[in-house]
């Protein structure tokens, strides 16, 4: 154990060499190298960096960039390019800024998030879930989807909002589309009749955001997709939201850690998503960043 | 207009579909549609591929090429993914006819880890090494306006990659779809539009209808040319949760309605009754059977009856009046 640990603090910290690989100079970080910088790949790195005790100093550009990205109503787009598409990303900066003590911008983030509502549609007879509960949308104006829902309650979770209305209707919305053999599919857990597969990185940011504010026995078909999940997956997006999301519930992963390592270290230079490698650092430090 | 109410008042139009399956009685210019047969994936068809390429006149010299397969997910007991195989063929095609660059690149619609899609190691194994691979839901999208008027949507997010290429060829799997009955090389093209941009599932699209989205996008966005895998495609609950079906075929054209209309054929649907294909033959030619200049195998070779949902049953080939 004490082997395997020192194996997964190694693998973090050369995981963390190629994600500062990413840094553009101007602060921001693209999703593959050599793109633009974007807000998920900065926020997720800024998250990541913040985990690795990296210092203010070498984090100060990345936090300029995101804060400069930022809309006038305390929301953030996809890149100052693109400021008007993304809502997940609003709750990814309240996580970031709670982590790094920014207060004013913090409350703008959340008091956004709180006025932003998913669009309720007419029930159609083709899916099975409620189409009259409120979540988030990816994309404002749109339906609720798995993965904004669920990481807009991680951020309120972390503030203490847990409780606010708004939260306690997304947690019916992610309950109401988890697949009831387990798990989460993008948001629907079934079409004309057919269940849909499980997802494992959707399938832990509900877990996540629902971790200590629901029965466990109302997830626990879901925590063992997860557990599967992470036992046997190859996918290293997969793998590191797997691990987070079962390490979240107290279970051991430190199988699932050693495997990881192999993996992230196996992505070809030129297809590594900086998004993956800073989860990937996070999921290996077993910090729990994403509940309070 | 919904799909009931396309399908009970599309008489007049049901009348040129039949019509139009009966040799001789299309006025005009023909639009070439090439078959190749591949009974299984471990066949080495680029050379046939290439020779197709060049009979259409798709230059390829010097071109960046960028090969949108339909690439989303893998289970290996379901079809679901253009094969791997047909993805290294036509690139081998384009090396061989002198293309500078060639990549592969897909965008998801409900899925964002791009390990199930084009970054899945399978690809990377069967491809030449120069071929790229390109995980387009996570990269820049380039504003263009919308050039139909279908959706309402002012424009379109459209991969950079996409609009760099010189050349972009559709590659679909043959499937059934669970929203528009058939999906194939106009449908695909769904998985240009990067999804941080619309979400997963690119829901700002179902909004504007899918039909109407798929329209529009494919006035938009270009496709020079189509290669439908038909080795063995998607029948019933598709295009994630259906069945194999062995159909051992290619389809290529230069136009990828004319490749859909042949294609749906093959399946047993009657391209006229797809609302979408009806759709898009206001702009694209090639929806009628006579327009059609048939080169390589016969389709018919090849005919066969894709299970489908009862919802699309109406789009047979048999079921027409």
């Amino acid at each position: 154990m004490g082997n395997s640990h020192k194996q997964q603090t190694d693998a973090a910290t050369n995981t963390i060499v190629p994600l500062v690989g990413f840094i553009r100079a101007d602060g921001g970080c693209p999703y593959y190298r050599g793109g633009e910088g974007f807000s998920e790949p900065t926020l997720l790195a800024l998250l990541a960096l913040h985990v690795a005790g990296v210092s203010k100093q070498e984090t100060e550009p990345l936090l300029a960039w995101i804060l400069a990205a930022r809309n006038g109503d305390g929301s953030i787009g996809l890149s100052p390019e693109h400021r008007t598409q993304g809502t997940w990303l609003t709750a990814q900066l309240a996580v970031v800024l709670h982590h790094y003590g920014a207060s004013a911008p913090l409350e703008q983030a959340v008091n956004w998030l709180l006025r932003t509502r998913s669009a309720a549609v007419a029930q159609d007879p083709n899916v099975a879930h409620d189409n009259r509960l409120i979540g988030w949308p990816w994309v404002r104006g749109t339906f609720g989807w798995a993965e904004p829902t669920a990481w807009v309650l991680i951020a309120l979770n972390l503030l203490g909002l847990a409780e606010h209305p708004r939260a306690v209707e997304g947690r019916k919305l992610l309950l109401d589309r988890q697949i009831p053999a387990g798990g989460w599919n993008y948001g629907n857990r079934e079409v004309r009749g057919r269940e849909l597969l499980p997802f494992g990185d959707t399938t832990a940011l509900a877990l996540i955001a629902l971790h200590g504010h629901v029965p466990e026995e109302a997830v626990s078909a879901s925590l063992e997709f997860l557990k599967r999940t992470a036992e046997i997956v190859e996918s290293p997006y997969d793998l590191v939201w797997a691990i987070i999301g079962v390490e979240i519930y107290g279970i051991d992963v430190s199988r699932a850690k050693d495997r990881l390592a192999a993996v992230i270290d196996a992505i070809p230079s030129d297809e590594a998503n900086c998004i993956h490698l800073a989860m990937a650092v996070i999921a290996l430090s077993g910090k729990k960043v994403f509940i309070p | 207009m919904n799909r009931r109410e396309f399908l009970k008042g599309s008489s007049v139009l049901l009348g040129v579909a039949a019509l139009g399956e009966t040799a001789g009685c299309h006025r005009g210019p023909k639009y070439p549609v090439t078959v190749i047969a591949m009974p299984d994936y471990s066949r080495d068809v680029s050379r046939e591929i290439a020779a197709a390429f060049a009979a259409d006149g798709l230059g390829l010299k010097g071109k960046r090429v960028l090969l949108k397969p339909n690439f989303v997910e893998v289970h290996p007991d379901r079809p679901v993914n253009t094969h791997p195989a047909v993805i290294a063929n036509t690139a081998a095609a384009c090396l061989r006819l002198g293309a500078a660059e060639v990549a592969v690149g897909e965008a998801p619609g409900h899925r964002r880890d791009p390990w199930y899609s084009v970054l899945h190691p399978s690809l990377r194994s069967a491809l030449d090494p120069r071929v790229r691979r390109l995980d387009l839901n996570h990269c820049r999208g380039v504003a263009v306006p919308n050039k139909g008027d279908r959706s309402g949507v002012r424009g379109f997010f459209v991969a950079a990659p996409v609009m760099a290429a010189d050349v972009v060829i559709s590659m679909p799997k043959m499937k059934t779809h669970h929203w528009t009955g058939v999906t194939l090389s106009l449908k695909n093209m769904f998985g240009v539009l990067p999804g941080i941009y619309y979400g997963w599932p690119k829901n700002p699209l179902h909004f504007a209808g899918i039909e109407n989205s798929i329209l529009d996008l494919v006035k938009t966005a270009p496709i020079h040319y189509a290669l439908i895998d038909g080795v063995v495609g998607m029948e019933g609950d598709g295009p994630i949760m259906g069945r194999p079906k062995a159909v051992g075929a290619l389809v290529l054209s230069p136009h990828p309605l004319a490749a859909d209309a042949v294609a749906a054929r093959i399946m047993g649907f009657a391209p006229e009754r797809v609302p979408y294909l009806v759709g898009a033959s206001r702009f694209l030619p090639g929806l009628e059977a006579g327009a059609v200049e048939q080169r390589g195998e016969d389709p018919e070779r090849f005919a066969t009856r894709f299970e489908c949902l009862p919802e699309f049953r109406a789009m047979r080939r048999e079921e027409r009046g």
